[in-house]
């Protein structure tokens, strides 16, 4: 478990830096989000892949525009607590919020 | 060294707000000498301080079991009915409030686990994730894409919305071989 946390410490930054890359500095908009969600998970996605470890991975992305109201998210997890886990990495901007979820579970080779 | 490791994605992983995650475990292993360990299921939340795991365990070596596929498939439809049925039942009559959503959203997530628990479906591993939020004026994007064996694993979703709140349930069901 101890070397999936690591493993998963440095996801985060990985994946922050997805996230900055795609939609840093950009405006809430409407026609784009669709696209931005779907470029977050895919590119999230390959920089995990690229680390080359035994996990099958599952990653969630929100973003939601900046108006006051309230977001609140959760999740529980039915696993092996000493091979697999999870990290969430939260974004904002002026406009916009940005949650990734990334759960990874184990192979067994 | 484990202990700074720990802290380093604890305190990465910390942060202000409605973020939480509950970690269930449940370990069987059949050793040679035919001891069988019991299951154990803890709960850690991370927008309350906490520790992650105290007593970790070895990983124990598995059998073979020359089983190339699940005896029994993931009932999708059915767990879409047991989403359906959580959220309407939880949050028909409920008003958006921070405090109540926050608990909300934990006691739901553990819920919804532990009625798919109770389907029985040997060999899979449960990810039950769950977003609730306030009607306003704003939009919002989920989406979410997964590395895994296609043919085993599956997902199932379900949203919900009243007067004040939406919610968002999703369940995924990886297979263990």
């Amino acid at each position: 478990m101890l070397d999936c946390v690591v493993f998963l410490a440095d996801c985060l930054v990985s994946v922050s830096q997805c996230i900055e890359v795609i939609i840093g500095g950009l405006d809430y908009n409407q026609n784009k989000v669709n696209q931005w969600t779907a470029s977050i998970v895919e590119h999230s996605l390959t920089q995990l892949v690229k680390q080359g470890r035994p996990f099958k991975f599952i990653v969630n992305c929100a973003i939601m525009q900046k108006s006051g109201a309230g977001l609140h998210t959760a999740n529980s997890c039915y696993w092996d607590t000493a091979t697999d886990g999870s990290c969430t990495v939260r974004w904002e901007n002026r406009t916009m919020y940005c949650v990734v979820s990334v759960f990874a579970v184990a192979l067994t080779c | 060294m484990s202990d700074l490791a720990k802290e380093k994605a604890a305190r990465l992983l910390k942060k202000r707000g409605s973020v939480s995650s509950l970690g269930s475990h449940d370990v069987r292993a059949k050793e040679t000498g035919g001891k069988i360990k019991d299951s154990i299921s803890t709960v850690s939340y991370i927008d309350e301080p906490g520790h992650h795991d105290d007593n970790p365990r070895p990983t124990v070596q598995m059998e073979n079991t020359f089983q190339l596929a699940p005896h029994r498939r993931f009932p999708v439809l059915t767990v879409n009915d047991i989403l359906k049925d959580v959220l309407d039942s939880y949050l028909q009559e409920e008003k958006y409030e921070a405090e109540l959503c926050r608990q909300m959203t934990k006691t739901i997530s553990e819920v919804i686990k532990a009625r798919v628990k109770d389907l029985m479906v040997p060999r899979y591993k449960i990810i039950v994730l769950i977003s609730i939020g306030q009607l306003s004026e704003q939009n919002m994007r989920i989406g979410s894409r997964c590395l895994w064996d296609s043919s085993n694993d599956t997902f199932s979703s379900h949203s919900f919305k009243n007067s004040s709140l939406f919610a968002v349930a999703n369940v995924y069901a990886v297979y263990v071989e």
